[in-house]
């Protein structure tokens, strides 16, 4: 039953989901790395950054370039207010005041998203430019999925460059090592702190119309299970490692296309499992993940 | 015996009379409020011995329920009706097809499997250090769910069990209850308890003092998991139906809310969250049906989860852990850069 | 240049540093001599702003610095070489030091101090792409206080540098010190040896347990019975 071609339409589906799951970690590893936080209230920025784009795209009629700038400015914005208003007072104190509050944040854009847009999920339509079929020898795509894997790229290059080179940059990985060290250096740490979260969330939300494009539906729990799955892909890449993230995207999307297209559809059901079983797994043989180094215990 | 004991026995004692009288006094609607307030604090204490006295922060509460809930149900599912419903024979070692389990045993059956699944996925992932047991028991909570849909010969699939037959009443919850808190009581405050709260403080100078920390840490997480697979057991044999959907993470989130707004790592901070949680939600049922904006209530528990974390992390009855080691530093939080 | 007064510090509700006042003169070596736990590293992070006094006033060049932040206090020109050196080990040599002129805005001016600090360590030079954590304890040394430079302070912190260097390595740290002052630069500077420290420090100030014990021009310190006991093991 094993063809080549549909091994590759398969993997390029994973390199796809991959793609999204991989800019998802990038904001959760930054993240992580700096105060140790597993950030459920990332997967809300998908599901806001997907209706933001439903409505001033697809209801307003604004064009998609305004309406991408708009979505990440609209996120980072978002990422600001909760560092802002919640996080910041939490630091210094116990790490697990900050994984409760954003579980709670979570939860709270969940049931007021439900509130607001209804339970029943929404048909994103994706726009005909995005949907233009191609067909070659071994692959059939549309122009979203160029888009998706063009635009990943590009993000993802960019905030390698910014956290390699720019000033900004090595403050974030100082702050990350140590951050006592690092405020002697008159780095402000809440500003670099703030940073990370506006870059990770504006990027979350883009994230959150790159899924609605591709995969046609939004409702307003979306963002929770993938979500967490972008943060299996952190801790399966490598916790704290920027290209560990994006590898374990990458792994994780490609583990959970493939194992579904490649099993006997009775097993489709289990895609969340398997995810969740391929964490379990990587803890047990590999618990700094693929490119990980052991992680410093903080005193 | 020791006045703690002594405390328990005439706390026991007035339990059982306060049961009584509610049973004989209150209406139906009172009695099933009481009822689920009592299942939901079995779960809210036990989770109290992982999260709150540990320290580590389980989210696998409600896979936990639903493993004692689908146990102790298909244990007990009566005869006549397993063929109806084509629910699986029980096999040899549990007794042969004819024979169905006394609701005692079978609770306690629920909640052994649950402490075994805790178990296994515990060993692995408590050797880590750091928070990857809130996102590995998560995950457990989707992979339990997901078996739950999906292993239809047993479980029946997404529509659930319905016909469970009605052997919680107030007085099995609240005998279950007074069980719960008093062995969790003797854990915390035994040489165990105190060198699991000496890990949660400084898992380093523990380990210097010869505690051996994943030992310790093992064994709360199993004895955690095993109330909670009872408190899934009464569920299920109270509300006679259950379905996957009802053992969400949401189930989890809300035992979550109960502690931390009660107070982790007391001994009553769990009840008294559970008894504010659940007043508020039936005083608020009406007015969310009116209004018809459903997820208000979901809404409202995130909102006062964020706002005890911020203004009194330690709940409604932790006291102030005061200003301990933590140096007067110029908080990230305060001052004028930034 | 810098003027502490009353100085209380607290971990919590135990005091670590009490009523300390000193002065460090523009220009001079200044030493703050102490047995281990005696609130020297307590005292350097209040001046600099990481820990925040619960009584007492800190005047940097006559201004009230005791509540600034600490970002605001090394534009003013302060900075802290910390205690067991602080390195950034997973950040390459010339990042670290890239940090050190974090508060700084001048490129030009960055590149050119940078290339003013190799032509100081020369060691640092030759590994300058190379990550901080592979280092010799020596070198480590050399680059925090290349880093502590980068700010352009006018008065330098230095907490204990010679802690676990070899002898030898201990006195070519103490020449650069000497050229750092002599450039222009003043030091506070913290030690548990007296012996080195007394011998190139204008004015000495002794902590014990919190409290300043003993002060004065080093030359007289270092003729007191009982600092010569207790510190100089004579
Ligand atoms: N983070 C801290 N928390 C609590 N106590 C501390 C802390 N740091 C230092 N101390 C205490 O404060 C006192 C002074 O410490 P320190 O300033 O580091 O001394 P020194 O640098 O002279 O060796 C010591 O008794 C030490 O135990
Ligand atoms: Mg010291």
């Amino acid at each position: 039953m094993f063809s080549w071609g549909y091994f590759l339409q398969q993997s390029m589906n994973g390199i796809i989901l991959g793609c999204i799951y991989a800019l998802l970690a990038l904001g959760m590893t930054v993240v992580y790395g700096i105060l140790r936080l597993i950030n459920f209230a990332h997967g809300s920025l998908i599901t806001v950054g997907a209706f933001f784009v439903y409505f001033i795209f697809f209801r307003a009629g604004l064009s998609l370039p305004a309406s991408v700038f708009l979505v990440l400015g609209f996120g980072g914005l978002m990422g600001l207010v909760l560092d802002t208003i919640a996080y910041r007072k939490l630091r210094g104190g116990p790490e697990v005041a900050l994984l409760i509050t954003s579980l709670g944040f979570y939860t709270f854009v969940e049931n007021f998203m439900k509130m607001v847009v209804s339970p029943q999920p929404y048909a994103f339509k994706t726009p005909p430019y995005l949907s233009i079929m191609y067909k070659t020898q071994f692959l059939t795509f549309r122009s979203i999925d160029v888009f998706i894997i063009v635009s990943s790229i590009i993000i993802m290059l960019i905030f390698h460059l910014f956290v390699k080179k720019s000033k900004m940059g090595i403050a974030m990985r100082a702050v990350a090592e140590n951050l006592e060290i690092a405020r002697l250096m008159g780095i402000e740490v809440n500003r670099v702190i703030s940073l990370t979260f506006v870059l990770g969330s504006a990027i979350a939300a883009f994230t959150g119309f790159l899924w609605g494009a591709k995969y046609g539906q939004i409702s307003y729990d979306m963002g929770f299970l993938t979500g967490v799955k972008a943060f299996v892909a952190v801790v399966v890449g490598g916790v704290g490692s920027i290209p560990g993230a994006m590898l374990g995207g990458f792994v994780l999307g490609l583990a959970e296309i493939l194992s579904i297209a490649f099993l006997p559809t009775r097993f489709a059901e289990y895609r969340d499992g398997i995810v969740f079983a391929i964490l379990i797994v990587v803890l047990l043989l590999r618990p700094a993940g693929i490119m990980g180094v052991k992680e410093e215990v903080r005193v | 015996m020791k006045r703690p004991e002594l405390a328990f026995v005439w706390g026991g004692i007035l339990l059982f009379l306060g049961v009584f009288l509610a049973s004989q006094f209150l209406n139906r609607y009172l009695i099933h409020i009481l009822v689920l307030i009592g299942i939901y604090s079995i779960a809210t204490v036990s989770l109290n011995l992982t999260n709150g006295y540990a320290g580590l922060f389980s989210l696998g509460h409600a896979a936990f329920m639903a493993i004692g809930a689908y146990a102790s149900t298909l244990l007990t599912f009566p005869l006549p009706l397993r063929e109806a419903y084509e629910l699986p024979k029980l096999p040899w070692f549990l007794g042969g097809p004819d024979f169905v389990w006394p609701f005692f045993p079978a609770l306690c059956m629920g909640g052994a499997l649950a402490s075994f699944a805790a178990l296994l996925i515990g060993a692995p992932v408590l050797r880590l250090r750091g928070h990857y047991l809130s996102v590995a028991s998560l995950g457990f909570v989707v992979i339990v769910t997901t078996l739950a849909k999906t292993m239809k010969g047993i479980t029946r699939g997404p529509m659930g069990i319905s016909a469970i037959p009605l052997y919680t009443n107030i007085y099995w919850t609240y005998l279950w209850l007074f069980i719960t808190v008093y062995v969790i009581w003797r854990i915390v405050h035994s040489r165990f308890g105190r060198a699991i709260m000496a890990l949660r403080e400084d898992e380093t100078a523990a380990q210097v003092l010869g505690v051996y920390p994943m030992k310790y840490k093992l064994f709360s997480f199993v004895v955690g998991a095993f109330f909670a697979g009872v408190a899934g057991g009464l569920y299920a044999h109270f509300t006679k139906a259950i379905r996957p959907l009802e053992f969400s993470f949401f189930l989890t989130f809300q035992i979550v809310v109960m502690l931390i707004l009660g107070g982790m790592g007391t001994t009553a901070g769990p009840i008294v969250g559970v008894v504010s949680l659940l007043t508020l939600r039936y005083a608020l049922k009406p007015l969310e049906e009116h209004l018809k904006i459903y997820g208000m209530i979901e809404l409202i528990y995130a909102v006062l989860l964020i706002v005890v974390m911020l203004w009194k992390p330690e709940g409604i009855v932790g006291r102030s852990p005061g200003k301990k080691k933590r140096p007067t530093r110029v908080l990230e939080g305060g001052g004028s850069h930034g | 240049m810098l003027k502490v007064e009353g100085l209380t510090v607290k971990y919590g509700v135990i005091p670590a540093v009490v009523n300390v006042s000193l002065e460090v003169r523009e220009g001079q070596i200044v030493t703050l001599l102490g047995a281990n736990g005696a609130g020297k590293t307590t005292t350097l992070k209040a001046v600099m702003g990481v820990l925040r006094p619960a009584v007492g006033k800190i005047f940097y060049r006559g201004q009230d610095i005791t509540s600034l932040s600490p970002s605001l206090r090394v534009r003013l020109g302060i900075a802290l070489v910390p205690e067991g050196r602080g390195i950034f080990n997973r950040l390459t040599v010339e990042e670290n030091l890239l940090l050190g002129a974090y508060s700084r805005s001048s490129r030009e001016e960055i590149v050119k101090d940078l290339e003013e600090i190799y032509l100081l360590f020369p060691r640092l030079a030759e590994r300058r792409k190379q990550i901080a954590g592979t280092l010799s304890g020596g070198e480590q040394q050399m680059l925090a206080l290349g880093r502590g430079l980068m700010a352009r302070p006018q008065l330098m912190l230095l907490d204990e540098p010679s802690l676990g260097l070899a002898p030898l390595v201990v006195r070519e740290l103490y020449t650069l010190i000497e050229k750092i002052r002599d450039q222009g630069v003043t030091i506070l500077l913290v030690e548990q040896s007296a012996l080195v420290a007394l011998g190139i420090a204008d004015y000495a100030y002794v902590l014990e347990s919190g409290n300043v014990k003993l002060f004065g021009e080093s030359e007289v310190l270092k003729s007191l019975d009982e600092v010569k006991r207790v510190y100089l093991g004579g």
